[in-house]
This record gives C-alpha cells, sequence and structure tokens, in this order.
C-alpha cells in the first residue's frame, strides 16, 4: 500500500475508533452527571430555603432565542430561567431560588439566592462555585459577605458602594457577585411573578 | 519485569530523578487525597495507553506516530474524566482543569515514545505501573506534608489540635513549590548518601 | 469583565506558571540562561494566540453545535499540535532568522500543559472571541515573564555557593516558591 495513504487510513481509523469509543462512554456517564448536577443544586435550595421540604422546579424561558450566533444561542438556552421553588411540609411555597452567574476575576462565578415568597425579599445566599483567589476573592463566599445581600429586593440598588459594602482587595470578585445577584433577582422575579 | 516495575518507583522516579510531569505534582497537592487520586487517575492513563500503543506499535506508521499516540492518550483521558466526573463529582471539581491535561502530561507521552513504542504489551504496563505509583506516591508525599502543615490534618482527618497555628502558605501556590524544592535536596541525599555507602 | 482586566488576571495576577502552576516543565528546562527565556516565552505566546483564536472557533462552531462536547480535549490538543506545525513550516519559509531562534522550542510546545489549559478555561469561562484572543496574550505574556524572572536569577545564581542537594532543580523550586510568594503581591490588584 502506498506510504502516504497508509499513513491516513491508520490515523483516520484510530481516530474514528476513539470518537466512537468516547461517544458510547458520554451516553452513559452525562445522563449521571447531569442527575448529580441536578440533585447537589436541589440540596443547596435547602440551604438558602429555610424549612423546605420539597423542591419543585419551574422552567420559564426568559428570552428569544438569537440563532444568527452559536455562542449567544448557547447562552441564550442558558437563559432559560430553572426556578427552584420550595415547599414546607404542607405544601405551601415558602419561597423560590434561582442560580445567578457572573465572571468573576478567575472564572465564572455561580451564586443560588433564596428569596422570600411573601415579601420577594433574599434570604440567603450559596455561592455554588467559584475560582477566585484564595484569601481574597474567595471571601465572597464568607458569611459576613452574603450576609450583606439578606433581606434586599429587587427595588434596592444592590450595587457595590451603594447598598453593599465592598469587599477590599478583591473588588472585582465582589462586584461580580453583586452583579449577578442583581440581574439574577429581577430576572427570576420576572419569570416567576410574570407566569402566574 | 521486576526492573521494569522498580525503575519508575526510584531510579527513575518521574518526579524526583526525572523532573517530567510536575504541573500537576504542584497545583492539586493542597492534600493528600486529592495527590493520591491524581496520581492513580495518571496511572490508569499510563497503563492502558502504554499497553495499547505498545499493541499497536507495528501498525502505526512511524511518520505519524505522535498524532496517532496523542490520539490514543486523549481517548483514555476523556474517559477518565468523565467516569470520574459522574461516579466522583466531588474529587471532579477539584482536580478540575487537571484531568484534562494529563494529556499533555510529559510522562505519558513520554513513556510511550521511550518504552511502549519498543516493548512488548506486558512490559509496557508494568512500566506504565511503576512510573504510575512513582509519580503517585511522590505526590501524596507532598501532599501530605502540604495538608499537614498547611491546615493540620491528614487526609482529612485532623491531626493537630484545636487553633493550632498551621502555616497557610503551605496550600497556596508558594508552599507548593518550596516544599518540592526541599524534597528534591532530599531526594538527593539520600542518593548521594547511597552511592558513598555502595563505594 | 473588561479585557484589560482579563489581559491584567491572565499576566500578572493569575500567572499561569506561579499561581496556576501551568507549563513548569518548560519553565524549569528553559530558564537557564535569559535568551533562550525570550526565544521560548514568545513563541509560545505567538501559539498560544493562534491556538486561541482556532480553538474557539473549534468549540462554537463545531462541537457545541454538534453536540459533541466530549471531543474538547482530543481535537484541542490535536488542533494544538498542528498549529504548532504549521507555525513551524511557516517560519522556516518567510523568516529564517526567527526560526533558528526559536525553532528548537516549537515540538516542546505541544507538550506544555499552559496552552492546552488555557484553551479549555477559555471554553469554561465562556469568553468570546476577542476576550479570548486577549486571554490566550496575556497567559503567554505572563509565562514569558515569568521565564524570564527566573532565567535571570538563575544566571546571577551560577556564582552562588549553594549547599550541593540543592543544586539544579531544587533550589531552582525554592527560587520559584519565593517568585510565587512576591507575585501573591498582585492579588488585590484590579
Amino acid at each position: 500500500m502506498n506510504e502516504s495513504l497508509r499513513m491516513v487510513v491508520v490515523l483516520a481509523i484510530i481516530g474514528m475508533v476513539s470518537a466512537g469509543i468516547l461517544s458510547v462512554v458520554y451516553g452513559t456517564t452525562s445522563v449521571i452527571i447531569e442527575e448529580n448536577a441536578a440533585r447537589a443544586l436541589e440540596s443547596a435550595v435547602y440551604e438558602v430555603l429555610p424549612g423546605t421540604a420539597s423542591v419543585e422546579i419551574i422552567r420559564r424561558q426568559a428570552n428569544e432565542l438569537r440563532v444568527d450566533d452559536p455562542k449567544e444561542m448557547r447562552e441564550a438556552e442558558q437563559e432559560t430561567t430553572l426556578i427552584y421553588q420550595g415547599l414546607d411540609a404542607q405544601g405551601n411555597v415558602l419561597g423560590y431560588a434561582f442560580v445567578g452567574e457572573a465572571n468573576g476575576y478567575g472564572g465564572v462565578i455561580r451564586l443560588l439566592v433564596g428569596v422570600d415568597e411573601a415579601t420577594d425579599q433574599i434570604l440567603n445566599v450559596k455561592v455554588l462555585s467559584h475560582s477566585e483567589t484564595p484569601g481574597l476573592g474567595d471571601r465572597i463566599e464568607g458569611e459576613g459577605f452574603r450576609n450583606r445581600f439578606v433581606g434586599k429586593t429587587v427595588e434596592d440598588p444592590i450595587t457595590i458602594g451603594q447598598d453593599i459594602d465592598n469587599l477590599s482587595g478583591a473588588t472585582v470578585s465582589a462586584t461580580a457577585a453583586t452583579d449577578a445577584i442583581r440581574r439574577g433577582l429581577s430576572e427570576a422575579l420576572a419569570a416567576y411573578r410574570g407566569g402566574e | 519485569m521486576w526492573k521494569d516495575f522498580v525503575r519508575g518507583l526510584w531510579a527513575d522516579n518521574p518526579t524526583f530523578r526525572l523532573n517530567i510531569g510536575l504541573c500537576p505534582v504542584l497545583a492539586v497537592t493542597v492534600s493528600a487525597l486529592n495527590g493520591l487520586s491524581m496520581g492513580l487517575a495518571t496511572t490508569l492513563v499510563l497503563i492502558c495507553s502504554s499497553a495499547l500503543i505498545s499493541l499497536l506499535k507495528n501498525l502505526i506508521p512511524a511518520k505519524v506516530r505522535i498524532p496517532a499516540f496523542i490520539i490514543v492518550i486523549a481517548t483514555f483521558v476523556t474517559i477518565v474524566d468523565l467516569v470520574m466526573h459522574a461516579y466522583l463529582p466531588d474529587l471532579h471539581s477539584v482536580l478540575g482543569l487537571f484531568i484534562p491535561l494529563i494529556v499533555v502530561n510529559c510522562i505519558v507521552l513520554g513513556r510511550a515514545e521511550a518504552f511502549a513504542a519498543k516493548h512488548s504489551v506486558l512490559r509496557s504496563a508494568v512500566d506504565g505501573i511503576g512510573m504510575g505509583l512513582g509519580f503517585t506516591w511522590a505526590l501524596t508525599l507532598l501532599g501530605a506534608i502540604r495538608e499537614l502543615l498547611g491546615s493540620g490534618s491528614l487526609f482529612g482527618m485532623a491531626l493537630l489540635p484545636e487553633g493550632a497555628t498551621t502555616l497557610g502558605i503551605m496550600s497556596l501556590p508558594p508552599g507548593a513549590f518550596i516544599t518540592l524544592g526541599l524534597l528534591m535536596a532530599m531526594m538527593n541525599m539520600i542518593t548521594a548518601r547511597q552511592k558513598k555507602t555502595a563505594s | 469583565m473588561s479585557l484589560f482586566t482579563i489581559l491584567l488576571s491572565a499576566l500578572l495576577v493569575n500567572n499561569f506558571v506561579l499561581v496556576r502552576f501551568l507549563g513548569i516543565c518548560p519553565f524549569m528546562g528553559v530558564s537557564k540562561d535569559v535568551d533562550s527565556a525570550i526565544g521560548m516565552g514568545l513563541a509560545t505566546t505567538f501559539v498560544m494566540v493562534v491556538a486561541a483564536a482556532a480553538t474557539w472557533l473549534i468549540q462554537w462552531f463545531i462541537l457545541e453545535p454538534l453536540g459533541l462536547p466530549f471531543l474538547q480535549t482530543l481535537s484541542f490538543i490535536l488542533v494544538i499540535a498542528s498549529m504548532v506545525q504549521l507555525v513551524e513550516m511557516f517560519l522556516h519559509k518567510t523568516s529564517p532568522g526567527l526560526y533558528r531562534a526559536m525553532g528548537i522550542f516549537l515540538p516542546l510546545i505541544t507538550t506544555n500543559c499552559a496552552i492546552l489549559g488555557f484553551a479549555i478555561m477559555g471554553v469554561q469561562n465562556s469568553y468570546s472571541f476577542i476576550e479570548t484572543v486577549i486571554f490566550g496574550l496575556g497567559a503567554g505574556l505572563g509565562f514569558t515573564l515569568a521565564l524570564m524572572l527566573m532565567a535571570g536569577i538563575r544566571e546571577e545564581m551560577q556564582f552562588a555557593d549553594i549547599p550541593k542537594p540543592l543544586r539544579g532543580v531544587g533550589i531552582a523550586f525554592i527560587v520559584a516558591g519565593l517568585l510565587s510568594l512576591a507575585f501573591g503581591g498582585f492579588a488585590g490588584l484590579v
């Protein structure tokens, strides 16, 4: 066989076998991965909505899909706002929780925010994941910072320097977390109340 | 065969002797458990890819050797990545980026090129086990030292009394560099002493 | 996040070598003199910027629309390897001088985990095209900076009386630790 042809054939076969194996593995594992992520998020809902006995997931489409740019399309898909409703043992709605996201210093910061059903005030904030600088940016996880949001509603500015105190040395992380909460709160409120 | 196994553990230890594959050694060794898991994940990829490459060595034309090796290695790495993500999600989120980066760990490609492409399947697999375990104990040792000094625990169990002063710097990047530097010096001292007694 | 913050973050605060531990092998291997450090650094930066553009296109125009995210590692490393080959051939043809200066470093760049690492990070942060390129530039220049600093110190160290077991890689790691400590000072910088 021609040598260069052989090279191409061998590489193509290896590549195809590899892609085949990977798609099978991906098919089996992706289900479990998604289940795990959903379960982790659900258990976080119990933390931000004290007294919750069961969680219900509500799906709301936030924006029209823009199909011209694949990246924007993915973002738009993610904008399908998932709202987690927390119910107590009797089935009364205690409040709702949403995920807020923003780019911080080292990467994406994801937070879960719990809001009271009756007053629309923020009850609790939990940082789900981040990659901020240890010792500085990661203080957004601390209770001292998270508690600055408790009691805020969509009427409040929720802006660093106005009603939220800055974290010295971690301005970008603190601003990103605050932006995620402010944007997420107005979107979640609109989606949650608007759909009723 | 025994020689193939022990070489990676000490004489040609990838971390302390060959000084290759150092990124994960520094990055994930905040705790002993992280070090151990990263080491075992790399070992698994190393054994599988070495064995498979040795099996395929006569089929792959020499000119496209490296890309073919890379595809094989990347496939195993992705499998390990996905399986860990599914069954060990907590560990996966800690090791994060460094799982896919096993692809460019010089140990894996280096052993494929230097050993597996020239030896039998069995010997290549044994070499992979030796090298992998050599890498694993280096990571675990570094992780244990940093965890003990940095957060006062070992494999997650608190060893120091509550309120004892820990060296926070050991958990941060500078601690990784300095500890590894001192460990390398210690290895050099031990080797020098062994040589002296031998002669 | 502004482009400037991305650049500064990749360059200093989250320096790829000293804070994120990516690209340690070339950092230790090619930091014995300043000239080769600069050569290696710039060659890496160049490949990073090119790879930034290529991997962004692959991720958002091939892998995502076709639902093949699990081929990310495989396709990125192959693209980076072929990029390095192309850059090598291109330099060989167009600029022999530059090729002689950078040539020996190019094959080493494929296995530099800083490049694959930064490509995956760029996707995780869902950066736009421009942001990804700037991120690559910052990461590459940060790598160059760390390499140059290290090479400068190691050149001076040749004349120092270092305890025997520490000589070579041992002392280099301790120096890197001190450099990393110094870079920790950038942490509050925004």
